[in-house]
This record gives C-alpha cells, sequence and structure tokens, in this order.
C-alpha cells in the first residue's frame, strides 16, 4: 500500500467501517439476546420495551458523543462522509417510516398501482445525481435557502424560499414522529401521543449536540438498523415459500400463484378513469383489485403525475439537502447519489415483496378447501385494531377481510411464525426509519432558522458560538413545533408525505433547476417562481380537498410546476440580467474542481478580518 | 484547474452528457406504464412482465443511468481538467 494518501482518504474516518461493524453486532446481539429472552419465558411486555430503549438509546449516544460546536462540523459534518454512508442515509431518510409502512400496506391494498410512488422515489435519486447534487456539492452551501441566496446574490430570495421550504419540511417531519410514534406505542404499550413525545425528545438529545454531524453518524447507525428490520424477517419468510433468501427477485412465482387465485375468485380487473388517484388512505380497508393489474385504483395519466410529482419532490427535498453538502467531493456526491438509488431500488423491491407473501398468506385462507380457519397471525392482527374479519356470510371471501394500511407490515413476522421477536424488530426497524426521516427534516428545518432567517438577515456571518447557540435553539423549538403537529393534528403520515412533495415539487423544484441550469435566471425570477408555484400548488390543493376539483390533491403539481416555472422564466425574461457576481458563482459552480465556494468565502472573510483588526 | 476559454466546451458536453442521461430514463419512466398490462401476459422468472419492468427493471435502469453518469461525467471533468485536485 501506498503511504501517499490523497486529501480525499486523509479527511475520512479510517474505522467507520469498524464503528459501524460493533454498532450493527450490537443490534443483531440484542435482539438474540431477546430470542433467548423470550424463550426463557421473559415478559413479552419488558422485550418490547428493551428493543424500543435499546437501540433508541444507541442512537442517541452516538450523536451526542458527536459533539461539535465548529460550524463546518455542525452545519456538514465536516465535510467528511463517503459516499456509501451519505447514500444509505439519504436512501433511509427519504422513504422513512412513512414510506415503509405506509407503502406496504399501499402495495398490499391497492397492488402495483402503488409503484407510481416507489418509482417516483427511485427517479428522484437519479434526477438529484444529475441535474442537482454535483452543483449543489461545488457551492457547499449549508441549506436550500443560503445556496438560493448566494446563487440569486439576494436576501429577499433567502428569507422567501426558507417561508416556503419550512411547510413540507414540518409536514414530513410531523408525518415521521407518527409513523415512528405508531411503531414505537406497539413496543413500548403507551399510547401514540406519549410515544410521539418520546420521540421528540430522543431527536432533541441526539441531535442537539453535533446538528448535521451527529445526524450523520447516528442516522447511519439507525439506516443501518431500519434495513436489517426490514430485509431479515422476508428474507426467512421467502425461504418458506420460494425457497431463496432474495425475496426481491424470488417473489415471481407466488405472485404468479396469487394471480390465478385472483382469476379463480373473480376479483376486479376494471380499470378507472385517467385521472383518478385512490390510493388506500389510513383506517380499515378491503382488497378491491389484483395486485399486478394495473389502474384498478390510479388512473394511467394520474398514475405519471404521481409518479413525476414524487421524482420531482424527492430531487430537489429540502430535508434531504443539507447532506449533500457533508461528503469529501463533488465526485463522492455523484457516486453517493448511485448508492442512494440503489438502496432505495432496494427496499421498494422489498417492500412489493412483502406485500406479495402477506396476499398470499391471506389467500391461503380464502382458497383453503373445506372449513376455513382464521390463522393466529390474523387474529392477532384483528385483536390489536389493524384488521377487520368479517364471520357474518358464515364462507370467507376476499371481502370478509380488512386491514389497517400501516399494519400489513407487522403482519408478515407474525404469519410467518418467527418468535415474537422478531415482530419486535420489525417494530425497532420503522422507529429507526422514523429517526433517519424525522431527524433529518429537524436538522434541516432548525439550521434554515438558525442560519437563513436568524443569522441570514446580516451581511456578514456572526461569529461561530453564536451561530451554533443559534442553531441549537432553533433545533428545538423545530423539533417542539414538529411533535406538537403530529399530536394535536394527526394527519395521514402518507398524505402529510405526498403534500409535501407535491409543494417541494412545485415552489422549490423549478427554481432549483433554472438555479444551475440557466445563467440567466435572476432573484426576480427565483422569488416569483417560488411564490407562484407554492401558492398555485397550495390553492389546486385545497380546492381537491374542498371536493371543488374532481381531483386528487397529490395531483396539485400539474398545476403547480408548469405555473412555477412559467413564472420563474416569465419573470426573469421581463427583468434585468443578474448581477457580475452571481454569473461568477454560476460558472465557478459548474465546475468540479476548485475550492468549495462557501469554504472560499469564509476563507477569505477571514482574512480580510485578520488584515483590519 | 481549468483554462477560462474551456469553460464554454466543458459546459457544452457536461449538457449533452445530462441529455444523454435523462432522455432515455424518462422515456422508460414515462412509456412503460401505459403498457404494463399488456405486457403482464407475458411471464419473466416467474413474474407478470409488466409489474417486473415497472419494479426491477426502473431500479435496475435507474442504477446503470447513475453508474454511467458518474463514469462519462468524470471522463469529461478529465478530459477538460475540470476535475477536483484529490
Amino acid at each position: 500500500m501506498s503511504l501517499v494518501t490523497s486529501s480525499r482518504t486523509r479527511l475520512i474516518n479510517p474505522r467507520l467501517g469498524i464503528y459501524f461493524g460493533i454498532f450493527t453486532s450490537a443490534f443483531v446481539a440484542l435482539a438474540l439476546v431477546l430470542v433467548i429472552l423470550e424463550q426463557l419465558g421473559a415478559d413479552e411486555a419488558v422485550l418490547g420495551v428493551l428493543m424500543l430503549i435499546g437501540p433508541l438509546g444507541l442512537y442517541a449516544a452516538i450523536g451526542a458523543s458527536s459533539f461539535t460546536s465548529e460550524p463546518s462540523d455542525y452545519f456538514a459534518a465536516g465535510r467528511r462522509v463517503p459516499a456509501v454512508y451519505t447514500g444509505l442515509g439519504l436512501a433511509v431518510s427519504a422513504v422513512g417510516a412513512t414510506g415503509i409502512t405506509a407503502l406496504t400496506g399501499v402495495l398490499f391494498l391497492s397492488g402495483s398501482d402503488a409503484l407510481c410512488l416507489a418509482m417516483g422515489f427511485v427517479a428522484g435519486f437519479v434526477v438529484m445525481a444529475i441535474l442537482f447534487a454535483p452543483f449543489v456539492r461545488k457551492a457547499g452551501a449549508f441549506t436550500l435557502p443560503s445556496f438560493f441566496a448566494k446563487r440569486f446574490e439576494s436576501r429577499l430570495v433567502r428569507v422567501v424560499s426558507a417561508a416556503i421550504v419550512a411547510v413540507p419540511i414540518i409536514l414530513v417531519l410531523a408525518a415521521e414522529i407518527r409513523a415512528g410514534a405508531f411503531a414505537a406505542s406497539f413496543l413500548s404499550g403507551a399510547n401514540v401521543e406519549i410515544m410521539a413525545a418520546v420521540l421528540v425528545v430522543v431527536l432533541i438529545s441526539m441531535l442537539v449536540t453535533g446538528g448535521l454531524r451527529s445526524l450523520t453518524w447516528a442516522t447511519t447507525g439507525a439506516g443501518i438498523a431500519a434495513l436489517l428490520a426490514l430485509l431479515v424477517p422476508v428474507a426467512i419468510v421467502a425461504v418458506f415459500l420460494t425457497n431463496m433468501p432474495v425475496p426481491q427477485l424470488s417473489h415471481g412465482p407466488v405472485l404468479r400463484a396469487l394471480g390465478r387465485s385472483e382469476s379463480a375468485l373473480a376479483m376486479s380487473k376494471d380499470t378507472v378513469d385517467l385521472l383518478t388517484f385512490a390510493l388506500a388512505g389510513e383506517g380499515l380497508q378491503p382488497i378491491v383489485k389484483r395486485f399486478a393489474a394495473p389502474n384498478g385504483s390510479v388512473g394511467a395519466l394520474a398514475f405519471i403525475v404521481a409518479m413525476l410529482t414524487t421524482m420531482a419532490g424527492v430531487a430537489a427535498a429540502p430535508w434531504l439537502f443539507p447532506r449533500l453538502a457533508a461528503t469529501p467531493s463533488v465526485y463522492e456526491t455523484r457516486k453517493a447519489l448511485g448508492w442512494a438509488t440503489i438502496i432505495t431500488g432496494v427496499i421498494m423491491m422489498t417492500l412489493a415483496s412483502i406485500a406479495v407473501f402477506m396476499r398470499e398468506y391471506l389467500f391461503d385462507i380464502v382458497t383453503a378447501a373445506g372449513e376455513a380457519q382464521i390463522p393466529g397471525w390474523l387474529q392477532d392482527l384483528a385483536g390489536s385494531d389493524l384488521a377487520q374479519i368479517d364471520t357474518g356470510t358464515g364462507a370467507f371471501s376476499v371481502a370478509s377481510f380488512s386491514f389497517a394500511r400501516d399494519g400489513v407490515i407487522l403482519g408478515l413476522p407474525l404469519a410467518g411464525g418467527m418468535p415474537g421477536v422478531m415482530l419486535h424488530v420489525v417494530l425497532a426497524g420503522i422507529v429507526a426509519a422514523a429517526v433517519a426521516g424525522g431527524g433529518a427534516a429537524l436538522v434541516a428545518l432548525g439550521n434554515i432558522l438558525a442560519e437563513d432567517v436568524v443569522d441570514g438577515l446580516s451581511p456578514t456571518a456572526a461569529p461561530d458560538p453564536v451561530r451554533i447557540t443559534t442553531a441549537r435553539v432553533a433545533l428545538m423549538l423545530v423539533a417542539a413545533v414538529g411533535g406538537a403537529f403530529a399530536i394535536l393534528a394527526p394527519t395521514d403520515p402518507l398524505r402529510l408525505v405526498i403534500w409535501a412533495l407535491v409543494l417541494t415539487a412545485s415552489s422549490i423544484f423549478p427554481v432549483l433547476l433554472l438555479a444551475i441550469w440557466w445563467k440567466r435566471a435572476n432573484a426576480y425570477g427565483a422569488v416569483a417562481g417560488m411564490v407562484t408555484g407554492f401558492g398555485v400548488a397550495a390553492v389546486t390543493m385545497f380546492a381537491c380537498e374542498a371536493h371543488w376539483l374532481g381531483l386528487d390533491s397529490a395531483l396539485a403539481a400539474v398545476f403547480g410546476i408548469p405555473a412555477g416555472l412559467a413564472a420563474a422564466m416569465g419573470v426573469t425574461v421581463a427583468t434585468p440580467l443578474p448581477g457580475r457576481d452571481a454569473l461568477d458563482y454560476v460558472s465557478d459552480m459548474r465546475i468540479p474542481g476548485g475550492e468549495t465556494l462557501y469554504d472560499r468565502e469564509m476563507r477569505l472573510q477571514r482574512q480580510r478580518l485578520r488584515q483590519h483588526g | 484547474m481549468i483554462e477560462r476559454k474551456e469553460r464554454k466546451i466543458y459546459w457544452h458536453h457536461t449538457k449533452w452528457q445530462m441529455v444523454a442521461s435523462l432522455v432515455p430514463f424518462f422515456v422508460v419512466l414515462i412509456v412503460l406504464p401505459f403498457y404494463a398490462d399488456k405486457l403482464n401476459s407475458s411471464k419473466f422468472l416467474g413474474f407478470p412482465l409488466g409489474y417486473m419492468l415497472m419494479l426491477h427493471g426502473v431500479v435496475l435502469i435507474a442504477a446503470i443511468t447513475v453508474a454511467s453518469f458518474v463514469n462519462r461525467q468524470d471522463a469529461i471533468d478529465h478530459w477538460h481538467g475540470a476535475h477536483e485536485d484529490l
């Protein structure tokens, strides 16, 4: 091995792999110890609490031990997060607890129509990789509004964009807290509201010490836990059902058998109108359509619109943005997005396989010869209000069963006949995903509030201790608001995430696109684009929810994105060229080589201060 | 470090790479769902083909798109001297 090390290898901690190897062993060991305790007859409630506080304690410990009072550490994790870790963080934060629970349920209930969301998430990272991420990394700004402020040389753009992105970020934060609290309440036995408050406290103690640095390392742990909890139980079930431990690739024959059962039961193959969007919401619902038959609940056009909205929303997501500044180089950022794409893809294929297996378990009951018995797993789900069995008609049909969307994934370890601890592992994985997703939203909005709203109004950066303290206070404030929203205004988490994606796609996506790819774009255009896109999307969503339009609010970006793009371009053309500095900024941003623009500015500012005093 | 006069050519090259990466991906993404039902009558590895292409196919194409983009764009960076000094 050569003794000459490049700056990239010098920056990255060479022991990261060892640390997270230890974390993984600890998580697996905890699960195994609990299995042993369960076999020895320990109380199930105690095991659940241990599976909740054990991993949460680890995340909080990792986060708290990443203490820092350096701005480049607090806001950008020291720019030394390798590509794989950034990719894992991006993928798990984007999907989050909401994605894992709700998408599995929607796939189970609505079948392949739910793929519009799955395809959108994967495509979002492709678009982010090619259109945005490398340039954002070269700029090196800590938050999306800070990036806009430098690109457009405008404090107005900074404040307006901060106000606009706050809305989707709060929606995501509330959704993640709610989805995480839902899983945590099963583990602890306490109600969802109390667990939401507990999650807020855990998030604050995890993140307040080190901001993005804490987030990066704590959610690497949480991401590993979430992936393990997602992949392992379904791999075991896949061995039972398909003889192969790769459910992602081997659920085909099960799906084919399922298709035969579906046609034997004469399930509906009808398609809906082009613009219908009726994916399963919260609450108990029956299965109405065949799994693989498209357009049974989402129309052909609505499918494309929902997919592109999700794609644009994920690509421009302000709650994922801060991680892009934390990689060591532009090249590593591109690679990180490659990892994010692959990990998201694996997650989506896994969720689909869980949905197929659960349908198979259900159809086993319906198609069984002789008098059907309700198996234990279904009784357990019904006992937890996650399923309902209509015994009125005597014989069972598919319509006799209804399921709570977010509970479907919990049925897998039960239906697979695994030890009770496996259910706890799945629940702990959902909580881990909520920590990753909620944490990302929390740090993003806390830093925006501190950097762009409080400190951002003065022309020079505040002294480092002031910046960090402001950011810590802002983080606690945002956590409290997000938690209060999740507790006081309980809304379907998937709906909240979809709204967040619609608003981001309509307001931020067009302006971010133009900021990078159109040199001519100026501050007036940026403000007009964001405000128009956001306004049109919000009004459309309101009209949809009030049933004034025959459209679902998930499709509101079909007006929002074109309106935002048209306003940004129209106003830009009608107003003067951007200034010399803005044009130079765009030129420099487009070249990967050279110093990160933010770091260069800070260095020059420090030099000037030294010279003058 | 990249020379001043090289920047325009570099950006031209980068733009075309962006188009070359995104257009095929978008075509698949938008056209595929309309044919899912027809494709479902064929099978591959036990999967209905339309479903498989929308899930596994899109993930595979996405991964290939990003991987080829990373490689091609890195080559463009080096060709024009726009790469990072690491």
